[in-house]
């Protein structure tokens, strides 16, 4: 910036030096016209000056014409601009630059013309011409007189001789009359008072011109004296023995009036000669001062378009500085006309948009952040939360919904929702009621879906609201649905435990009077009876009895149910205990075939043995009791090491060829007083289910597609199995925690 | 006019040019031919005068440094045409002295014609160097008017100038 700053300085300096330097020449061009001593001196540093000062501006001209022209076709901003301002420039400097030079140029040579003229021409020839005819005249009278004078001199006596010749000169009235011998030596000379000195030898012309036998006469060129030579001879010899030179004056008023025509016509042949150098010289300096003004008022052309276009290219450059984003940009304020108010207003108006801009950016990070937050808060929330646009695309899902779902649907954002649930059971189970809501044209509405997988029913409380869009469709919907199996199934083991054991209290009370009573009756009134009564008071009393006994067995049931104590965890083999409980069933002997598949190498398994040998009692026994009204009836009992959904289990089926679960109520075979069979209480299946989902386990019923049911269950291995569990259904973990 | 009327250069010569030791005193012979160009001779013819000058120069010769410029002479004539007694005037400018011719011939003649004119006095060179001498002739624009003069300065014509003649002064 300050470097071009710098740049820019340097050539404004160095133009104004080439203008100052064509001031200065044509100042001393203008001086020197006048005063012509210092000319030579002066001539050639004047004309390095013009000719400097020519070149610089020249170069300047021509290195601003590039590059205009250089910005013109690269579509530089302004260029356009400052063509057209120069030109208009050019055009006004240029133009009345001409006209006044083309008026000048006439003027001029007008003017110097005007001063000749032919009649003045021809009237100064002609006195010329009269002059000469007159002087000629005199001279030709002159020369007689002097020829006249040389022959009468040539009769006198040589010692009369000056005498004679003073006397003729005062006849003739000749200034100076000299004789001359051979050899220029004088031999007789007069003149009158006004000349002084002896007379000067007798110059080559004359004596060229006597040796030609042939008179002289001259005029003298300065004092218009006429100078007459004659060759001198005495009488009688044939020899000239001299010359003889004669001065004669001419009159005051005819040498000033010669003089004055001499002078004239000289003066007019001057000017008529200087004529054309005249106009010459006068058109090259008009020319030189016009070229010198042409540029510099071209230069100045440059200059002044660049200022006035300066401003407005910054303005172009600092909207295309806001074009593409950059809102600091400050363009200086160079003036306080309206090109500066412009710029100021575009400043103002940039500072705005930044200031605009920061807010903007601002809000905008405040907005992320409380997104964030949320995003946090859905990731950690146990309730599956789904939003969906309004074509069934997934917009977001947080990853509980995922788990309750069984598929990660967190990354799966954007995909169509149908097409994402196609292989996934809970999902698809999920998106069918749903879709039938949604199809429905229901935007609010709440329900609680019943979803079958591999590991059980699934209870869901669901929700869905539509978000709000425009008026015609739905901008998408946002259904909350938590996984409430275990709390229902926690709801309806305490009631059940309550009902339990309030019927243990309240039942269990009267029974030991009934039997008490009823033993009693027999025992007073049985011997003092006949037989035939003694017979019926003893069937009766012993039925009560029995009837007691079977109550109190299904009161100790309840209670049993109902009580839960503290969990022990310990390590035992599954296979040596599994075995144990088989061979108890087997030594029954109650004609039901009891089949063994058990993996000896089998891994320790950590569990309550207790609950653990409880479950397989119940089971055995909820599987005979189901065989007894059938004919070789028969018990498989299946143990082995597995693992499922990633998490090592211990699985264990127990299936019969009975008439299996009736169809229908396999969705509530674990709820207490749920049986098919004529016996039992409706209890082992209950406490069954709820002692392996005390270890964390799962269970199911199905009937075999042969007939019978079966029963399977997968406990987790170990402890760390069971966190692994835990840690991957927030409902169950909620579960555990409430139990601790 | 007596030269031909055909355009033509002009150029100014020395002939021959020599210094002669009399009485104490050198003084100089030359013989320069003066032929005027056509433009000069229309000048003249005209009424302008013109002014030619004689440039003497005397150089001490030195063996070790710069010669030196030891007397500088310039002798200006001027030629003038009278139109109304049709003669040239040869005037000296130096002393005065004048004289008219009836052709220019015999002006210019005279004007190329130096003898026995005294250059300097041998009493003021020093005795044991030697000196150079030497001489050209040219003519002379300085009195015009300025618009003329720029024009001259232009002009071929106008600059009539001679070779410097040079020859080493005896004593």
């Amino acid at each position: 910036m300050v470097a071009r700053a710098i740049k820019r300085a340097s050539y404004t300096i160095f133009a104004a030096t080439g203008v100052g330097l064509v001031l200065v020449a044509l100042f001393l061009l203008s001086r020197t016209a006048q005063n012509s001593a210092d000319f030579d001196r002066l001539h050639n540093v004047i004309l390095a000056i013009n000719i400097a000062g020519v070149l610089v501006l020249f170069a300047f001209l021509v290195g601003n014409l590039s590059r205009l022209l250089r910005e013109y076709r690269t579509h530089v901003p302004g260029a356009k601009l400052k063509a057209r301002i120069v030109g208009m420039f050019v055009g006004l400097a240029v133009l009345p630059l001409l006209v006044v030079f083309y008026f000048s140029i006439q003027f001029i040579n007008r003017g110097i013309d005007t001063w000749f003229n032919v009649e003045v021409e021809e009237g100064l020839e002609n006195a010329l011409r009269l002059s000469r005819a007159a002087l000629e005249m005199q001279m030709r009278q002159h020369l007689s007189s002097t020829q006249q004078i040389s022959q009468r001199l040539g009769d006198v006596n040589e010692r009369q001789l000056i005498f004679e010749l003073s006397m003729m000169r005062r006849e003739s009235g000749a200034a100076e009359i000299t004789i001359y011998g051979s050899n220029n030596r004088i031999l007789a000379t007069s003149s009158d008072s006004s000349s002084a000195g002896l007379p000067r030898p007798l110059a080559e012309e004359v004596l060229l011109q006597m040796q030609q036998n042939r008179p002289y006469v001259a005029l003298d060129p300065e004092s218009y004296e006429i100078r007459t030579a004659v060759l001198f001879s005495y009488r009688g010899r044939a020899e000239p023995s001299g010359v003889l030179q004669a001065h004669f004056p001419v009159t005051e008023r005819l040498a000033r009036m010669a003089n004055s025509v001499d002078t004239s016509y000289t003066e007019y042949q001057q000017l008529v000669f200087l004529r054309g150098p005249l106009k010459s010289t006068f058109t090259l300096t008009l020319t030189v001062v016009l070229m010198l003004s042409l540029l510099s008022a071209i230069y100045g052309a440059f200059v002044l378009s660049r200022r006035l276009v300066a401003p407005i290219q910054d303005l172009v450059a600092g909207t295309r500085a806001v074009a593409e984003g950059d809102f600091d940009t400050r363009l200086p304020t160079p003036t306080r006309d309206e090109i500066g108010f412009l710029i100021s207003s575009f400043n103002d108006m940039t500072q705005r948009l930044a200031t605009a801009r920061r807010e903007a950016s601002l809000s905008q990070a405040l907005v992320e952040a409380e997104r964030t937050n949320l995003e946090v808060i859905l990731a950690r929330l146990s309730t599956g939360v789904l939003a969906l646009e309004s074509d069934l695309r997934i917009r977001t899902a947080n990853q509980a919904s995922g788990a309750i779902l069984g598929v990660d649907l967190e990354n799966r954002a954007e995909e169509f929702l149908p097409d994402v649930a196609k292989g996934q059971p809970l999902l698809e189970q999920f998106v069918d009621v749903a879709q039938v809501h949604l199809s429905a044209g229901e935007t609010e509405w709440r329900e609680q879906i019943v979803l079958r997988g591999e590991v059980g029913r699934r209870v869901l409380s669901c929700a869905c609201t539509t978000l709000p869009g425009d008026e015609k469709h739905a901008a998408g919907y946002v259904i909350v649905f938590d996984d409430i199996t275990a709390l229902l199934q926690a709801q309806r083991d305490a009631a059940w435990g309550e009902v339990a054991r309030r019927l243990a209290h309240e039942i269990k009370n009267p029974l030991t009077p009934i039997q008490l009573s009823a033993e009693r009756l027999r025992r007073k009134y049985l011997d003092s009876m006949s037989e035939e009564d003694a017979q019926i008071l003893d069937r009766a009393t012993h039925t009560i009895v029995q009837q007691v006994e079977a109550m109190k067995d299904m009161v100790n049931a309840f209670s049993d149910y109902a009580r839960a104590p503290d969990i022990e965890i310990g390590v035992f083999d599954m296979d040596k205990l599994v075995h144990e409980v088989v061979d108890l069933y087997r030594a029954q002997e109650s004609g039901i075939e009891i089949v063994l598949t058990s993996d000896p190498t089998m891994p320790m398994i950590e569990a309550d043995i207790g609950r653990v040998r409880q479950i397989l009692h119940n089971l055995i026994r909820n599987a005979t009791e189901a065989l007894e009204n059938t004919n070789d009836g028969r018990i498989d009992v299946h143990v082995c090491a597995a693992e499922f959904e990633g998490v090592d289990v211990v699985q264990i089926k127990v299936g019969d060829n009975g008439p299996g679960f009736r169809e229908g109520s396999l969705n509530q075979v674990f709820d207490p007083y749920v049986t098919t069979k004529p016996k039992g209480t409706g209890l082992g299946l209950a406490i069954v289910k709820k002692l392996v989902e005390e270890h964390v386990g799962s269970i199911r019923a199905d009937n075999n597609t042969d007939g019978g049911a079966v029963i399977s269950i997968r406990l987790p291995i170990h402890e760390a199995a069971r966190e692994a569990v835990i840690a991957r259904s927030p409902g169950r973990a909620d579960k555990r925690r409430e139990r601790a | 006019m007596a030269q031909d009327e055909i355009e033509r250069v002009g150029y100014f010569e020395i002939r021959s040019a020599s210094t002669r030791l009399t009485g104490g005193v050198h003084t100089l012979d030359a013989r320069i031919q003066l032929v005027l160009s056509s433009e000069a001779l229309r000048a003249l013819s005209s009424g302008v005068p013109l002014t030619i000058e004689l440039q003497l120069e005397l150089i001490r010769v030195r063996r070790f440094y710069w010669d030196d410029d030891a007397a500088e002479l310039a002798l200006r004539y001027e030629l003038e045409y009278r139109p109304l007694s049709q003669r040239y005037i040869v005037r000296n400018l130096n002393s005065g002295d004048q004289d008219s011719f009836a052709t220019l011939y015999s002006a210019l003649n005279n004007l190329g014609r130096v003898q026995g004119l005294p250059v300097i006095d041998d009493a003021l060179l020093e005795a044991d160097s030697s000196y150079r001498i030497r001489l050209r002739a040219m003519l002379n624009t300085q009195q015009y008017p300025a618009p003329l003069r720029l024009l001259f300065f232009w002009r071929d014509e106008w600059q009539l100038q001679s070779e410097w003649f040079e020859w080493l002064l005896e004593r």
